[in-house]
């Protein structure tokens, strides 16, 4: 969170960057992740997780957790992004 | 200006959501965090296939250890000295169970609201007013106080501590993560806790409040009918007629009768028949090899994940195999290369209440003895999670706490302490159980068996013996106080010293049978001896059935192998269905049954008595019993703010075999008089028509497991954590004492000899971790009434053994 916060305010071009460059890292990182921790584990954990929520079939919870995990990168970008905005065009006017 | 709240804005947000998104609320896990591959649950998926051999270094170890983990997942432990098995047993444990020990521990000591909140209040001040804590640190002094059980439960709590420093946080029991909270270090109370928790499951029963209730409604003459002494029924653990080769001490005179007693306010739950076990040896001359065989199955709450944890220990002198409790070294039940050993619950009355007389509303001072003597306090702090601490003051006088002055509203189990009454309890004594097992792991012998049983205080157990001697035995073996006969029965009077407990059974002379002529020895919970023991122990026992099954089957048995004590062990042959049913269905009306009902009297009829799965005359029998005496009982025993409860199952049937001509069979509640013919038909056909109401007409859907719906619930019930529902048979008053959740949590079946075969299975497995493919690897063989083989290794590299994962420990 705090790195997309600081990578968006440093480098983020352009506000719609902002916003899906860091949610599609997040995404297809945690994916990346999940899959490689429940895969050789055969979806044991994942399918009890599930249950536990009131879900029917494991890939729901994977789903979400990327969704998650995407959406609150997303919005650290794009406020990062507006808040180098905020503080540069504060200097300017200065 | 604007950009300066809209760069806070910008701030503000990711924090807010930040927190909102990492921080508990209510049952709902830190969500972000929980799910998070990097830190959450997902690294608690375990890989399937497990890593062949692995190497750690713990400086805490004095030599080097080896670790098998056989195809169960269980480890096979060799240490060069004593230290370090005890040592690797604790970070092994932890390793499998950490969360468990955790959660079971904190349970005991009253500490649940520190991490789940106010809701847990409640249950945590009655721990601590029932003095688990104060018991916990009297036993830690005397386990302390030896400098083997000492060195035992300190290695223990270092191996613990050692693996719960390893860990990182990604790491933690997803429970951890779930609950949001974090392990803390290890101790030697917890050690201690761990141990009073099983007697408080196990010997924290008590009826007096409701028996004293009863006195006062019915009088003594009532009472002492509908609630005698002795069973009418019964097989008693030490054969009858056993001869006692001790002089016994002088047995302490009871006070004049006393009858001034409070009642309560609130109303009773009906009392089910809980918890108990089964154990039984055979000597050599009734088995195939010509060697004893041993059998254990003890029935608790069957939890995932399971309350036992099986493991091998081999060092110096050391060489056992069994299963343990996850927060205590040893191995409780299990046997060596010489001797096996098991155990049941006694059922001993070693908790009493004690009418206190304050002087006044400071309770500083009550009456004992024509005088008044200081109480002390002892203040109990509860920390509870997002809202500080509170602290409970618990008054003590000589006897133990007064547990409560005022009843809590919403706790169930606390319905059977009596107001303003003082606490005495075994588990409050000084102690050292675990001196037992370190003895008996190591025991060779029967005079190694008999030395450790004296180190034995409670819960009291019957521990079975058997060795490659070819000795059986059998010890109804706990610290037992010496009392007049009913002391503590009903409520007692505090101010009289003749009240109190005046000593000790002597240890020797627990009753005890070796090698008796019948060639078995065996226990089901029911009543130690018959009525020429000296002592009093209780009242009353688990009902005899269970016994009476397991004494029919064995005295008839000849040339037993392992098979046929596994096939007795999930045998579920009702005697009480014996007893009764012929005797019911004869009072039957078929004239004024409907066709449903009709059916289910020719079902019955034909009913073989098992409690198998299938069987539809199982569930009907075990609704229209339930019923039956419900119809007898409710009507004079379950009166408003006058909690009581019914006679026994053995004197109920007493009643309905012996006395159809009852008073008790009229409900006093309507104008007209019925008979005990009235209410068997009124049963009959109520069961018929509840079974139809809730699984349709009568057929596949009335099948017993389908009405019992057994399953192994989470220890914090989690769902989805759980087994799926199991189809499997028996039922309380059989052999497998297996209903909805609780039953048999381990069975072991040992055949004595040269060398030593055990066999045994617990409902579970291995991993605490429920992604771990060995959290319930176990449970359709045990559903199944199968046994695994338990192999003891000779070594680490023992070749006949599965071994799928090798662990070495350096210094």
């Amino acid at each position: 969170m705090v790195i997309s916060f600081a990578t968006c305010g440093l480098i983020g071009k352009t506000a719609k960057v902002a916003i899906w460059q860091p949610f599609f890292a997040i995404l297809i990182l945690w994916t990346a992740m999940a899959l490689f921790k429940t895969i050789p584990n055969q979806n044991l954990l994942v399918t009890r997780v599930a249950h536990l929520f009131g879900l029917q079939l494991w890939w729901w919870v994977l789903l979400i957790s990327s969704l998650l995990g995407g959406f609150v990168a997303a919005i650290s970008g794009i406020c990062g992004y507006h808040f180098r905005k905020a503080v540069l065009v504060k200097k300017a006017t200065a | 200006m604007r950009n300066k709240l809209k760069a806070s804005i910008c701030i503000i947000i990711p924090i807010l959501l930040a927190f909102g998104l990492n921080t508990k609320f209510g049952d709902l896990p830190p969500l972000l965090k929980f799910l998070n591959p990097f830190t959450g649950f997902w690294q608690n998926a375990e890989q399937v296939n497990f890593p062949k051999t692995n190497k750690i270094v713990l400086k805490g170890t004095q030599d080097k250890v080896e670790v098998a983990f056989d195809d169960r997942m269980i480890p096979h432990i060799f240490a060069q000295n004593d230290h370090d098995v005890y040592y690797a047993q604790g970070y092994i444990t932890a390793m499998h169970r950490l969360w468990q020990m955790d959660f079971q521990t904190r349970y005991a000591a009253g500490r649940l609201s520190e991490v789940v909140g106010k809701k847990a209040i409640e249950l945590d001040r009655y721990q601590r007013r029932m003095g688990m804590v104060y018991g916990a640190e009297n036993s830690l002094a005397g386990m302390m106080a030896d400098p083997k059980s000492r060195r035992m439960i300190m290695a223990y709590t270092d191996g613990i501590n050692a693996y719960i420093h390893s860990l990182s946080k990604s790491q933690y029991p997803l429970e951890y993560k779930l609950l949001d909270f974090s392990p803390e270090d290890w101790t030697p109370l917890k050690c201690a806790l761990l141990l009073k928790q099983m007697s408080a499951v196990l010997a924290m029963g008590s009826t007096e409040f409701y028996m004293t209730n009863i006195l006062k409604k019915f009088g003594p003459e009532i009472t002492a009918n509908l609630f005698p002494d002795y069973p009418i029924k019964e097989d008693p653990i030490i054969p009858a007629g056993t001869k006692w080769n001790f002089k016994p001490l002088a047995i302490p005179q009871p006070p004049l009768l006393f009858t001034e007693m409070t009642t309560g306010t609130v109303r009773t739950k009906e009392l089910e028949e809980g918890i108990g076990s089964n154990n039984w040896a055979v000597s050599g001359a009734k088995t195939a090899s010509g060697y004893p065989i041993l059998a254990n199955d003890p029935h608790l709450n069957l939890t995932l994940p399971s309350i036992w944890y099986q493991l091998q220990l081999h060092s110096p002198g050391l060489n056992a195999y069994g299963v343990s409790l996850p927060g205590a070294p040893g191995i409780i039940i299990g046997f060596n290369d010489r001797i096996a050993w098991g155990v049941t619950n006694v059922a001993a009355d070693v908790l009493d209440y004690y009418q206190i007389e304050f002087k006044d509303n400071s309770h500083k001072q009550y009456k004992y003895d024509h005088q008044w003597k200081n109480t002390s306090t002892r203040l109990e702090k509860i920390k509870i999670r997002g809202g500080g601490t509170e602290i409970d003051t618990v008054i003590y006088t000589h006897q133990g706490p007064v547990v409560y002055f005022q009843k809590p509203e919403k706790l169930k189990m606390a319905d059977n302490v009596p107001i303003g009454h003082a606490l005495r309890w075994i588990a409050h004594e000084r102690s050292n159980e675990l001196m037992t097992f370190y003895y008996l792991n190591r025991g060779k012998n029967y005079e190694d068996y008999r030395k450790a049983l004296t180190h034995y205080t409670a819960p009291a157990q019957n521990f079975v013996f058997a060795s490659a001697d070819n000795d059986i035995a059998i010890t109804a073996n706990g610290k037992f106080p010496l009392k007049w006969k009913e002391q503590g029965k009903f409520i007692l009077d505090g101010t009289n010293p003749k009240n109190d407990w005046q000593g000790w059974i002597p240890a020797n002379q627990n009753p005890a049978v070796k090698n008796p002529e019948r060639n078995f020895v065996s226990s089901a919970n029911q009543s130690s001896t018959d009525q020429t023991y000296p002592y009093y122990i209780n009242w009353e026992f688990a009902p005899y059935e269970r016994g009476k099954r397991i004494n029919d089957k064995l005295k008839v048995m000849t040339k037993a192998t392992a098979d046929s004590m596994r096939i007795m062990q999930s045998d579920s042959y009702s005697i009480l269905a014996q007893d009764l049913l012929p005797a019911l269905l004869a009072k039957i009306d078929l004239a004024k049954l409907n066709a449903t009902q009709k059916e289910a009297f020719n079902l019955s009829g034909k009913w073989d008595k098992f409690f198998a799965a299938d069987a539809i005359g199982a569930s009907i029998f075990d609704l229209w019993t339930k019923r039956l005496f419900y119809n007898i009982w409710d009507d004079e025993f379950t009166i408003a703010n006058i909690p009581m409860r019914y006679p026994s199952r053995d004197r109920t049937l007493a009643l309905i075999l012996k006395e159809p001509g009852s008073k008790w069979f009229d409900n006093i509640n309507t104008p007209a008089k019925e008979t005990l013919n009235d209410l068997v038909n009124e049963a009959f056909k109520y069961s018929c028509d509840s079974l139809e109401r809730k699984y349709g007409p009568i057929g596949k859907n009335w099948a017993w497991a389908n009405i019992k719906q057994t399953h192994v619930p989470h220890l914090a019930n989690l769902p989805g954590f759980g087994s799926k529902t199991l189809m499997t048979g028996g039922a309380r008053s059989t052999i497998n004492a297996l209903s909805e959740s609780n039953g048999p949590s381990w069975r072991m079946v040992v055949e004595l000899g040269k060398t030593p075969i055990g066999h045994g299975v617990y409902p579970g497995g291995q991993s605490g971790n429920p992604g771990s493919p060995f959290y319930d690897n176990m449970i359709s063989t045990w559903a199944d009434g199968k046994l695994y083989d338990l192999y003891l290794m000779s070594s680490a590299n023992d070749d006949k053994a599965k071994v799928i994962s090798h662990l070495t420990i350096s210094k």
